[in-house]
């Protein structure tokens, strides 16, 4: 470790989250508490999960669009697979995840099996998986779900939010698989080169229908926790959560062409437009202003990384 | 005889973020001369090339055009003084034409600012004709054109800007042999009109063929600038690589044995066809052909890439049936591929990783990397290969040629292979690595590997190979003893036309 291996994105980007986290303590007396902050945290989850996923999905130099639509598919499954088909809940839940993880699986298929790229096929299947929960709800929402449901999302454990512990040992696993694992060396390889990694034996193909698949997953997972913090389900759900989940990446410092990202930088991208959004209304500041500024923060924090980066796969 | 330079650069440095790429060297062109330049990769031929065609500005030192101190801040400027270069990856945009090519940015006019085509295309066929190429059409767009046809579009490029001085960067490195006898008439009919040529190339015969003067630069250091009558190939080598170069081609001496692999009528498309061969222990087996012959497609499909639609491989005996790279890895095949920065290597990657990545589940419990392991291993595979690099972490696109083609072969011994493709192990090599890769090649059929060598390089072939397999069209045209083996030999069998192809 020398003083250059600190000079990196990660962390200019935790330094950036120091100041605005200052910075809006200054604007509002409501905003550095420790209530705030955690419900803060509940609220990011849903992204925080889907945006772990998509910095394996990024770093191949993939990326996948089609997660707020299956967000808001295995939402409504939930709902339907409980009220109208009549299963228990717990057993519900599990099949619209199950149901979320296979679109995600057609996914990769489509774009491994058919050499679709990437961009094309999620953007395809977007339109699709929204327009299945659009026909599957019949414009209908699901609600009254049973009180132990929303723990969840809306309960707390140890004084944290439920879905926080989720978030937070999601965040440590996948760190560890992308550090440490042969299967991250395998998703660098991959973005970096991908020919190369063909010609070395890796299982290209294999790689990616695998991260396709657990982007479903965890974008399912994230749609069963969205039904039990806003206690009803409807068929919208999650609609654009993509583009925040691709901007906490891509401000976490994964380079949309691959190769390149890890997952400490994409959650403290997370939070630092978490705190943003938050801290700016609580200051008073309207919603237009906040996406404007995140959009700037966004183009700074890349331009500051090109200047002092080069390579950043540890 | 000897006149004034035109050009002279005194002194010339230049260091990029703290490495110096060249230190102090001087170099100079007389009109009416070829002056080669010559160095191993990342000796600073580059880089000296640069500064003169106003690329780059050095750290110190002078340029002077005519005795007059000059200061290039742009290629622009290096091109008003009569300075211009012919690039290895030729700057030509495939869309335009000919014409349109030749005159861009610099086209003339008629009054009201309007171009001139007829005058554009008259000029541009009288420029062509100059360099004896009758035969290219100026309204042909040049993405239809062949490298050697590109090449002369340059060369018109430079002259139609009246260079006093050509810069060629490696002309010959992607000519077929006819096109290179072409390329030398050219540069010979330029030196007599007096313009003053910078020839960059590794060929010796091409150097010893065209050259006036020789310099020679090693490790961003200038070595010597002698008279070609003074010198011959040994010597320049030598200063190439700092150190005498005992033989071309060290052909160790292995004890063959047991067949490990038999082919029997392989088929895939049409550039493998109805192949049939062996390959024993402790042998090297050259593969000889033409370019477009089918020697790499026999490569990629013995190596699953594209696996065989019909015919049987066996391996130690046994038969078996590759279907991707990943199983013909765990058979014991290996493949050393032709294009080394696109297929070969992660570039942006350490060397560390590079080496381990063909074999990553043996440097690994469970799904955890074993790192102290895998920098271990990386260390030794750089020591004994003598890769050239800073530490184990550096980048392999930061590494000569040279080095990252043993970069490349490290990873592969990783897999403890029985059988190694070579697909043009030295190509874009330097001499003095190029050695040291045959060196090694000789070491790996001592401890018992088979080899398959393809190469274009007819030297290599015969030097290296102690059988040699001859392909054209896709078919084995020859295969020929290492005893029997001569240029003229193995020449035919390559320019061999198959009578039955239709069938």
């Amino acid at each position: 470790m020398n003083w250059k291996s600190l000079l990196r994105h990660e962390t200019f980007l935790a330094l950036l989250l120091v100041v605005v986290l200052i910075v809006l303590s200054f604007q509002s007396d409501r905003f550095f508490t420790v209530s705030n902050l955690l419900n803060q945290g509940r609220l990011m989850t849903e992204i925080g999960l889907i945006a772990i996923a998509m910095t394996f999905v990024i770093a191949t130099g993939g990326i996948d669009l089609s997660v707020g639509s299956i967000l808001g598919l295995t939402a409504i499954l939930t709902g339907v697979f409980w009220q109208n088909v009549g299963l228990p809940l717990p057993v519900a839940a599990v099949a619209a995840i199950a149901v979320g993880t296979f679109a995600g699986f057609v996914n990769g298929l489509i774009i491994t099996r058919f050499t679709v790229p990437p961009l094309i096929a999620t953007l395809a299947t977007l339109a699709l998986y929204r327009g299945l929960a659009e026909g599957i709800s019949q414009a209908r929402s699901v609600r009254g779900y049973p009180d132990w449901f929303y723990v969840l999302g809306q309960g707390e454990v140890l004084g944290v939010p439920t879905q926080l512990w989720i978030l937070a040992a999601a965040a440590i696993i996948a760190s560890i698989i992308l550090a440490y694992t042969r299967w991250g060396r395998t998703v660098y390889a991959i973005g970096s080169n991908e020919v190369a990694s063909r010609f070395s034996g890796l299982s290209v193909e294999k790689t990616k229908l695998a991260l396709y698949t657990a982007s479903g997953f965890a974008a399912a997972l994230a749609g069963v926790i969205f039904v039990s913090r806003v206690s009803t389900t409807r068929s919208d759900m999650g609609t654009g959560i993509e583009l925040d989940a691709i901007t906490a990446v891509v401000l976490g410092g994964t380079s949309i062409f691959g190769g390149r990202g890890t997952i400490a930088g994409t959650m403290i991208g997370l939070c630092l437009i978490q705190a943003l959004k938050n801290g700016l209304s609580l200051a008073g500041v309207k919603g237009d202003g906040t996406i404007m500024l995140i959009g700037a923060v966004l183009i700074l924090a890349i331009l500051a990384s090109n200047l002092f980066e080069r390579s950043g796969t540890r | 005889m000897t006149a004034a330079p035109y050009v002279s650069l005194t002194g010339m440095s230049k260091s990029f973020v703290g490495v110096k790429a060249l230190k102090d060297v001087s170099f100079d062109v007389r009109p009416g001369e070829v002056h080669a330049l010559l160095g191993e990769n990342g000796a600073g031929k580059s880089t000296l090339i640069k500064m003169m065609s106003g690329l780059y500005s050095p750290d110190a030192g002078t340029i002077t055009i005519d005795g007059k101190e000059v200061r290039f801040a742009s290629t622009r400027d290096a091109s008003a003084a009569g300075i211009a270069t012919v690039y290895q990856e030729l700057l030509l945009f495939p869309e335009l034409t000919v014409a349109e090519n030749v005159f861009l940015g610099n086209y003339p006019r008629r009054p009201g600012g309007w171009i001139d085509w007829s005058e554009v295309r008259a000029r541009t066929r009288a420029l062509l004709d100059q360099l004896d190429t009758f035969d290219l059409d100026v309204d042909a767009k040049v993405l239809t054109l062949s490298v050697a046809q590109r090449q002369r579009v340059e060369i018109a490029k430079a002259l139609s800007k009246d260079a006093r001085i050509l810069i060629m960067d490696e002309p010959t490195a992607s000519l077929v042999e006819s096109d290179v006898q072409r390329l030398m008439a050219v540069v010979r009919q330029l030196r007599e009109r007096g313009v003053g040529i910078v020839y960059v190339s590794h060929r010796m015969p091409e150097i010893f063929a065209l050259a006036d003067r020789v310099t020679v630069l090693r490790d961003g250091g200038y070595v010597a600038t002698r008279d070609i009558g003074e010198v011959d190939e040994a010597e320049l080598v030598s200063m190439m690589v700092g150190r005498p170069i005992d033989s071309l081609f060290p052909k160790a001496e292995a004890a063959i044995g047991d067949t490990v692999l038999e082919v029997k009528n392989l088929n895939h498309g049409r550039h493998v066809q109805d192949l049939s061969f062996s390959l024993r222990r402790g042998e090297i087996l050259g593969v000889a052909g033409l370019v477009g012959s089918g020697r790499t497609e026999l490569a990629l499909t013995l190596f699953g890439m594209t696996p065989a639609t019909s015919g049987s491989i066996s391996l130690e005996g046994r038969t078996v049936s590759i279907t991707s790279p990943r199983q013909a890895r765990d058979l014991g095949i290996a493949y050393v591929p032709e294009d080394r920065g696109q297929q070969g290597l992660v570039k942006q990657m350490a060397i560390r990783k590079n080496v381990s990545m063909a074999s990553i589940e043996r440097f690994s419990s469970g799904i955890f990397i074993k790192a102290g392991e895998e920098a271990q291993r990386a260390l030794d595979a750089v020591k004994r290969l003598r890769v050239r690099c800073r530490n184990i972490a550096q980048p392999v696109g930061e590494l000569s040629g040279g080095n990252q083609q043993k970069v490349v072969i490290a990873k592969w011994l990783e897999t403890n292979p029985k059988v190694l493709i070579l697909d043009e192990p030295t190509r874009g090599v330097d001499v003095g690595a190029k050695a040291e890769i045959h060196t090694i090649m000789g070491e790996l059929v001592k401890q018992g590997v088979a080899i398959l060598m393809i190469s274009s390089e007819l030297p290599e072939v015969l030097g290296m190979s102690d059988r040699i397999l001859v392909i054209s069209g896709g078919r084995l045209t020859g295969e020929i003893d290492r005893a029997d083996a001569t240029p003229e030999r193995v020449g035919m069998a390559m320019t061999a036309h198959q009578s039955g192809e239709a069938a």
